[in-house]
């Protein structure tokens, strides 16, 4: 592997990571909104 | 494991540290703590859960300190390819078992352990081996997340290993004891929330901090070429192979999963599912990646211990502030594996042993159900901590209750989809699939002859049948053939006669292909079949109206223990 290469192998988790962590965070967060918009408990 | 020469942080942060983590979930659980919990909603949250919060709680609760460490371990011993051969696997079989849990929540609706299925699908025998496995399997990963904590603390502070374990024990006991499952899921959020943006900080810091990229050139020297081979086939063979066939075992046998798997909304098992996924394998990978890392830089870890390396490369590239956020993230994986092993374990004391077994369904006190689960996390806890001081040796008895939920996997899943299976097939083939894995693992027998033979074909055996269930549950039962088959021509002309020397992959393929085989030869002739609506007849909830209705349903369809106490077997439907 080239030195970009082997780079880019090693950057790529921590962006995938920051990308499933906003989802996760954006799903929650939404859920939280409706659950207080209805009145129920989000659990 | 040794020490670092010298204590990161000051007692009086440390104590900050875990008063800030553990105080802060507690505060979290009270927003959702009722005075009369209900005896369902603590076992699985009413069945109802969305998908943020199950998603984030099914990668928390894949991903325990040791997924960390070993990723670490992996990338650090074979090369650039050995974080996906511990990751990528172990994500994938996240994927690998959601269409098997939407036919398992299909099948049982309301169910709270798959034991409690089992019970309702064969009886007492099938659901005492999985009730027993998952209390063994849990108690083990309780007592090895408190021993993480136990080392990080007192790698990291002045305070000693057991001040370690008993802080992390307390915590985790704080928050988790008196809602349950509920509590459990709900500050799992919060800590995949620190776990993963810790990660998304920490990786790169290290690899700037480590002078990397230039350190890929300077270091190249370092690795051998295997290790510099993203296709090694060693990485493959002794840390990839064995791991693909145990997390399939481990996936399906751990209540942990399982339990996720009947909480959250039918409708979002598949995006929960996709995104513990990814969550998981990048998370896991990007750690492993520290090991790749410090394998370039020539790094040695304290006392040659590669346990160390992720706390070691931490304490030498990180400044405090960032310090401080690794050891909340190890603090909130170890965490929140651990609080799922209790709410586990309480579910299973609740439902399997006092709900179906001690009570009876329909004479389960749901209050009485609550003081067993809240008793057992306080007694799961104290075993935990003592068997923490023995420092056994947790990868063997990791290894056993993988062989042994391997040898369920089969059983479980056919259980689930031909009615012909049998609780005589089921308990026999796991108890010959365990007769022959234990020689095979623990080279009780020499490989090198006859023995050794029986063993290549019977794990070649073994590799069809964990690519043919891969398959199975996406493409159905013809592809799944075809697969499985495939596999096999595939695979024999290289595995006969060399594959015996993996003792580890050759154990967990045995039991594989023993239970299945036998399984399948006892089921094959069974004439009557089994009327899967009845799953959901006799299980479902203790504690509302619904569970009335489920009695009503009880009464008319043939639930009543039979005179061995298990309900009826199959033969009781119309096929």
């Amino acid at each position: 592997m080239t030195t970009a290469a082997l780079t880019a192998y090693v950057l790529m988790w921590p962006v995938l990571v920051a990308v499933v962590l906003f989802v996760i965070s954006r799903g929650f967060f939404r859920e939280w909104a409706e659950a207080r918009r209805d009145g129920r408990d989000l659990i | 494991m040794g020490e670092l020469e010298t204590a990161q942080f000051s007692a009086l942060v440390v104590v900050g540290l875990l008063v800030f983590f553990y105080g802060g979930t507690f505060l979290i659980s009270t927003r959702i703590g009722k005075k009369e919990e209900n005896a369902d909603g603590y076992m699985t949250a009413g069945n109802n859960i969305g998908f943020g919060i199950s998603a984030a709680s099914m990668t928390a609760t894949w991903i325990w300190a040791s997924s960390m460490y070993a990723s670490a371990t992996s990338g650090y011993t074979y090369g650039i390819s050995g974080p996906i051969h511990y990751g990528l696997w172990g994500a994938l079989m996240i994927l690998f078992i959601y269409p098997f849990g939407k036919r398992i929540r299909a099948v049982a609706p309301k169910a709270h352990t798959l034991a409690e299925v089992m019970y309702a699908r064969h009886g007492r025998s099938s659901q005492l081996m999985l009730a027993g496995s998952n209390i063994v399997g849990s108690l083990i990963s309780l007592m090895s997340n408190f021993i993480a904590g136990g080392v990080l603390i007192s790698m990291l502070s002045p305070f000693t290993f057991t001040q370690g374990v008993f802080a992390v024990a307390a915590g985790v006991l704080l928050y988790t004891l008196w809602s349950g499952f509920r509590a459990s899921v709900l500050t799992d959020f919060v800590q995949v929330v620190a776990m993963l943006g810790a990660v998304a900080v920490i990786v790169p810091f290290i690899f700037l901090a480590a002078d990397f990229p230039a350190a890929f050139e300077t270091g190249a020297g370092n690795l051998t070429a295997e290790q510099g081979n993203f296709f090694s086939s060693t990485a493959f063979m002794e840390q990839g192979a064995p791991y693909i066939a145990a997390v399939l075992a481990y996936a399906i046998g751990n209540q942990t999963i399982a339990q996720r798997l009947f909480a959250v909304k039918a409708s979002l098992i598949k995006p929960t599912f996709l995104t513990a996924t990814v969550g998981y394998g990048a998370m896991v990978i990007g750690v492993g990646m520290l090991g790749v890392l410090a394998l370039y830089l020539g790094y040695e870890p304290v006392g040659g211990d590669v346990n160390n390396i992720i706390p070691g490369m931490a304490a030498e590239y990180l400044p405090p502030v960032l310090l401080a956020l690794f050891f909340v993230m190890i603090v909130g994986a170890l965490s929140s594996t651990a609080d799922s092993d209790l709410a586990a374990l309480s579910s299973i004391m609740m439902a399997d042993v006092y709900g179906q077994n001690v009570a009876g369904k329909e004479k389960a006190n749901p209050r009485t159900m609550l003081l067993v689960g809240r008793i057992t996390m306080v007694v799961a806890t104290a075993a935990a901590v003592a068997f923490a001081s023995l420092q056994l040796n947790i990868l063997d008895l990791l290894v056993f209750v993988g062989a042994l939920w391997g040898a369920l996997v089969f059983p479980v899943l056919a259980s689930f989809y031909w009615d012909k299976v049998t609780g005589k097939a089921f308990t026999t083939s796991v108890v010959a699939a365990l007769a022959v894995f234990l020689p095979v693992r623990f080279g009780w027998i020499p490989v090198d002859g006859l023995f050794g033979i029986v063993v290549d074909v019977l794990s070649v055996v073994g590799i069809g049948v964990v690519l043919g269930l891969m398959v199975f549950g996406f493409f159905g039962a013809k592809a799944a053939k075809i697969v499985g088959v495939a596999a096999v021509v595939v695979s024999a002309p290289f595995a006969v006669g060399s594959l015996h020397e993996y003792a580890t992959l050759c154990g967990s393929l045995v039991a594989y292909s023993v239970s299945t085989i036998v399984c399948w030869a006892m089921s094959a002739r069974h004439r009557e079949g089994f009327d899967f609506a009845l799953i959901a007849q006799r299980t479902g909830d203790f504690d509302d109206g619904d569970s009335a209705a489920a009695a009503g349903a009880d009464a008319a369809a043939p639930a009543a223990p039979a005179a061995d106490g298990d309900p009826e077997p199959a033969g009781t439907g119309t096929k």
